[in-house]
């Protein structure tokens, strides 16, 4: 999962790319509103965490437009000003979620995690359901029936991936771009590698290679 | 309390009762001592014609009947006499079976009665010398048809003066309502801005009003501006406190800080204690209460955002319902009104099954808000604890804490009453109700 995150704390910044990456995101960092501004338009983010009190141009104007220039990519906004006005002035510029500081780091997991599901027009379930596997995303472990399979952490991004696109056809390049931050190497043969422990854990038909074209995940079972 | 109109008319009516009956009194008493002094001079020569009358012959002193008056002669005419001479007395044959009495000094006398008629008289008595011997002649005269037409008079002016008194309250009541006009606008703006219809008072009403009006003004643009630099400052104190709050709660939850699990409690525990504080007193402080007068809150233009968006944020399992009167709005300021229906409606978010109602009636005398869910509910016994302190009643939602304590706050600022009840719908119904006379 690509994700954004727009914000002027260095400290604050600091902890939630290490939390979140952990947590299995690809995270950009910008802590400027002009370079957030025009850094969503280039990079195909899965999903912003925007703070409102930006040096340069103040997240609400960033956030109305990136919207006016058509970007559907799901915003969280994370701000200090909490009261309802604000919240729903947020809203109104085109947030899809409002996270109050101070926040627990897992609530903004679970509601990074909820948006992500929300987007994709998937119940917001504590687990992610896809073809007969069930990813418990905080422990980072898949489930088929009552068989359990613990994840490195790039396969979990992976698998995370094609579990929010099941029975899609995902390109290489495509699945570099929504796995990896803009500063990692992206060599298209880790992305084979990884593929194929998945294929050796969860068994070789989960995950379809069409030549030429990429992967598609089925999930079927051997 | 009097009003202006009610003391100027009490006044003027008390002033010209009292002017006009003095003056009525006094002019009625001068015109009836002239008329007399006119009516004496009538029976002075009248009295001189009867001494004329009074002759000498061989027997003493005689009165010619010739030269008398033929009024003398018929009985009760109004006209009398008796002339008293040391030898001899005569008295006039209109007297007829009456006695004229003999005033004890010369001069005129009023108020006697006399006849059948019991006929007021003017008397008259004069003293002469004449043939050397003393005559003292007595003329009377009937006074009653004078003192009825005076009384007449007395009816008809105080008739009159009535009349003058009606028409003079009546135009009084008029000029004084036109004068006071001003002030009754005034009066009615400063109504339309207590109930929020209105957020200044109109300039160039009077000359008199003109600096109350000023200041009033001036007041309410320093009250709004008071709020709107307290809001900006907390917010920037919150910016400034929250951000470095956020950090630390993030590194609480640290790898490190994981191996040392007390520590880390402790740690935790002390943020949160931090944050609700301070969540709690920034929110405090942003609140506008009832200090603003021109205040006022949309219904039409405010709740369908709201509920737009927290439909965004509980996602669409919720049917979120509401019950307004169409061109409702409450006299109280708009992000106080946000803050509150904000948190009720997210506490019932959080707990509801299904369903979501909004309810807000105005009734003649008192507002209600009422937010309904069909959730579990909380213990009648429980409530009053939650209320009080405000507290979590489940860690593991966030809510009917920290939020029901600023609605509580802001219940509070308002001079509301907030009250937890059993919903229709099968959970908890908050209610805030507030009495609309209270500005």
């Amino acid at each position: 999962m690509r994700l954004l995150l727009v914000e002027d704390s260095v400290a604050l910044a600091d902890e939630l790319q290490g939390n979140l990456s952990r947590h299995g995101y690809a995270v950009d960092w910008r802590t400027d509103g002009r370079d957030a501004l025009y850094q969503a338009q280039i990079e195909p983010y899965d999903i912003i965490v925007l703070d409102l009190g930006l040096p340069g141009i103040p997240g609400l104007e960033v956030l109305a437009q990136w919207r006016r220039e058509g970007l559907g990519t799901p915003v969280l906004v994370l701000t200090a000003r909490g009261s309802w006005a604000e919240r729903i002035e947020g809203l109104r510029a085109g947030a899809d979620d409002y996270l109050t500081k101070p926040f627990h780091p897992d609530e903004l997991l679970l509601r990074l995690q909820s948006l992500l599901r929300r987007a994709k027009g998937l119940p917001n379930q504590p687990t992610l359901k896809a073809a007969g596997l069930e990813l418990d995303e905080s422990r980072q472990v898949v489930q088929r029936g009552d068989e359990a399979f613990a994840l490195t952490a790039a396969e979990f991004r992976l698998l995370r991936y094609f579990m929010l696109h099941p029975g899609q056809l995902l390109s290489k390049q495509q699945l570099a771009e929504h796995l990896y931050d803009g500063e990692s190497e992206r060599e298209s043969n880790v992305l084979e590698v990884h593929v194929n422990h998945l294929r050796r854990k969860l068994g070789r038909d989960v995950i379809e290679t069409r030549r030429g074209q990429g992967y598609c995940f089925t999930g079927v079972a051997r | 309390m009097k009003s202006i109109q009610g003391r100027l008319s009490l006044g003027l009516i008390g002033v010209l009762v009292m002017v006009g009956l003095i003056t009525a009194q006094v002019s009625l008493w001068l015109f009836e001592a002239g008329l007399q002094r006119y009516l004496e001079a009538g029976l002075r020569s009248e009295s001189e014609s009867l001494l004329i009358a009074v002759g000498r012959d061989a027997q003493g002193l005689r009165l010619n009947p010739e030269r008398l008056l033929p009024a003398y002669d018929r009985p009760f005419s109004g006209r009398y006499f008796r002339i008293d001479t040391p030898q001899s007395h005569w008295r006039s044959r209109s007297l007829w079976d009456a006695e004229l009495p003999l005033p004890e000094q010369p001069g005129l006398h009023t108020d006697w009665r006399v006849g059948p008629d019991n006929q007021l008289l003017l008397v008259l008595r004069s003293d002469y010398r004449r043939y050397q011997q003393t005559v003292t002649i007595t003329v009377a005269q009937d006074y009653t048809p004078v003192r009825q037409s005076f009384q007449r008079m007395r009816q008809v002016g105080l008739g009159t003066g009535a009349i003058a008194l009606l028409l003079i309250l009546i135009l009084q009541r008029f000029t004084v309502k036109r004068a006071l006009a001003p002030l009754e606008r005034a009066r009615q703006q400063i109504a339309q801005l207590r109930q929020g219809r209105r957020s200044q008072l109109d300039h160039g009403q009077a000359a008199e009003l003109e600096p109350l009006i000023e200041q009033i003004n001036h007041l309410l643009a320093h009250t709004e501006d008071s709020l709107k630099r307290a809001r900006n400052a907390t917010g920037n104190l919150g910016h400034a406190l929250k951000t470095p709050l956020a950090v630390l709660l993030n590194l609480a939850d640290h790898a490190q800080l994981k191996a040392a699990p007390a520590l880390r409690q402790v740690m935790q525990e002390q943020l949160r204690a931090i944050e609700w504080r301070v969540g709690r007193e920034l929110n405090r402080a942003r609140l506008a209460g009832d200090a603003l007068p021109g205040a006022r809150f949309d219904c039409d233009e405010e709740i369908p955002i709201l509920m737009q968006t927290l439909a965004k944020i509980h996602g669409g399992h919720l049917q979120l319902c509401t019950r307004i009167a169409p061109g409702l709005q409450l006299p109280r300021e708009r992000e106080d009104v946000l803050e509150l229906l904000g948190n009720l409606l997210d506490n019932a978010c959080k707990w509801a099954d299904a369903t979501v109602l909004l309810t807000i009636e105005a009734h003649a005398d008192a507002l209600h808000i009422g937010v309904d869910d069909d959730g579990p509910g909380i213990e009648p016994s429980r409530r009053q604890a939650v209320l009080e302190r405000g507290q979590r009643l489940d860690e593991s939602v966030q809510g009917h804490g920290l939020g029901l304590g600023i609605v509580r706050d802001i219940a509070q600022a308002w001079g509301a009453r907030l009250e937890l009840q059993t919903s229709e719908l099968g959970g908890l119904r908050a209610v805030v109700s507030w009495p609309l006379g209270h500005a």
